[in-house]
């Protein structure tokens, strides 16, 4: 069901899209529903999981950190977010490495760089007709 | 064919789970490493495996070294899914254990590809294990009859002797053989012959119990192992397998014939003998005996003679 649609054309796209959906519909194989079950499921669980990694770096808790950080750097990859992937992987770097003073600017960035994601996802929605 | 997922992001794990079942694979799936090792050690378990590096409780490369430390399980086949790129975390992962790995975020068609090659070993292991499996029953079974061969037959007595003595317990030992079996190869032709010889190893195993052994000693000559028996009921067990034999004719392609069988009898726990060749010797005169009193019964090895009888112990 869904399978073999156009979602959104290239042009239509935001100009900043975060989400290479190039790449994600080769990977979820121009499976519309299963695309939004994907985004669905990210909506849902990427939330409480960034404000894990906030409160671990606010107590400078490293070891949860890098856990944390490594599970949205593979939620965002797993969406082809593919810039706020690399910085939860700095991010996880940065930790694995012990680097406290680096850890806060690191996390800035992401939250920047992740502020505009869920009304481009939504807009997505939208798109689809969910 | 089932293949476990094992991943504790819920996003990778569903969009698997679609793929995998698109594809017409089976699917389980688990949110971390330990999990992941119970479905794969359960009985039948999946031998296809998809783990994520990192996990909760139990990473991939545990689950991993876990699985490869039972050699005796049939094969998993375990392709790891990471997104670790450097040539040291793959060299790691596949000292673990692992078969195959995948980078995250992967490609659905080098996904289902490497998982058709994971299925092509495994199909490959199970054609060797068929062929290892089919060669060890030729090696240890004799052709016609299916029971044990000579070879065996005696490898189990010797050991069983050996366990009954640190037991102190008693092992009974039959040898049994056709009587007149060349008149029915001379009259009636070698098929016949080998159809008697089928039939009657099929009523010896259905007439003892399941862990005691069976084989064939020589051409229509029967060695049958009771482990554990009781030394007071060796004649009344000699009857059972002696009457299973006689009181049917056995069918066969030219109608049906009357077989009968003689058999000797030795008790363990009656003898101070634990060589093979010397209990060989005194069962084969106990039989030497049945056969002398007039065939088609049984008689028991008897303890009075240790050495060298110039007679057949006789009941």
């Amino acid at each position: 069901v869904g399978r073999k649609s156009t979602i959104m054309r290239q042009g239509d796209r935001p100009a900043q899209a975060m989400v290479n959906l190039d790449e994600l519909l080769i990977r979820v194989e121009n499976d519309r529903a299963l695309l939004c079950e994907l985004i669905g499921i990210f909506k849902e669980e990427f939330p409480p999981l960034l404000q894990s990694l906030q409160y671990a770096v606010a107590h400078g808790d490293m070891k949860n950190v890098e856990a944390k950080s490594h599970a949205l750097k593979g939620m965002l990859a797993g969406l082809s977010v593919t810039r706020a992937a690399e910085m939860a992987s700095e991010l996880e770097q940065t930790a694995r490495d012990g680097e406290t003073l680096e850890l806060i600017d690191s996390l800035t960035l992401l939250e920047r760089e992740v502020a505009s994601l869920f009304p481009e996802l939504d807009g997505y929605l939208i798109e689809m007709g969910q | 064919m089932n293949i476990l997922i094992a991943d504790d992001d819920s996003m990778s794990r569903h969009l698997l789970e679609k793929t995998l079942r698109r594809e017409g694979y089976g699917v389980i799936t688990v949110d971390n490493g330990r999990s992941a090792l119970q479905q794969l050690l359960l009985p039948n378990g999946p031998r296809l495996a998809l783990l994520d590096w990192m996990m909760p409780e139990m990473d991939g490369l545990g689950v991993c070294r876990e699985i490869r430390k039972d050699h005796e399980r049939p094969y998993v086949h375990i392709i790891l899914l990471t997104s670790r790129r450097s040539k040291q975390d793959v060299v790691a992962g596949l000292e673990a254990g692992a078969d195959d790995y995948l980078t995250k975020p992967w490609d659905p068609g080098e996904l289902t590809a490497r998982l058709r090659v994971g299925q092509r070993i495994l199909q490959l292991e199970d054609r060797l294990v068929e062929a290892r499996d089919s060669m060890r029953f030729k090696a240890t079974h004799d052709h016609l009859t299916s029971l044990f061969n000579r070879g065996i037959i005696l490898d189990l007595l010797s050991r069983e002797l050996s366990r009954t003595r640190r037991e102190e317990g008693c092992t009974v030992v039959m040898l049994g053989d056709l009587d007149h079996f060349k008149s029915v190869n001379d009259t009636y032709g070698h098929v016949v012959g080998d159809e008697v010889l089928r039939e009657v190893s099929r009523r010896l195993l259905a007439s003892v119990r399941s862990y005691d052994f069976v084989g064939r000693y020589g051409g229509e000559e029967f060695l049958i192992v009771l482990n554990n028996c009781d030394a007071n009921k060796a004649i009344v067990r000699a009857e059972e397998v002696r009457s299973a034999i006689a009181n049917h004719a056995v069918q066969t392609m030219r109608g049906p014939l009357p077989v009968t069988m003689s058999l000797g009898i030795f008790a363990s726990r009656d003898w101070d003998l634990w060589l093979v060749e010397d209990v060989l010797r005194e069962v084969d005169l106990a039989l030497y005996a049945a056969k002398a009193d007039g065939r088609n019964c049984v008689r028991l090895a008897k303890p009075t003679v240790l050495s060298a009888a110039p007679n057949p112990p006789v009941e």
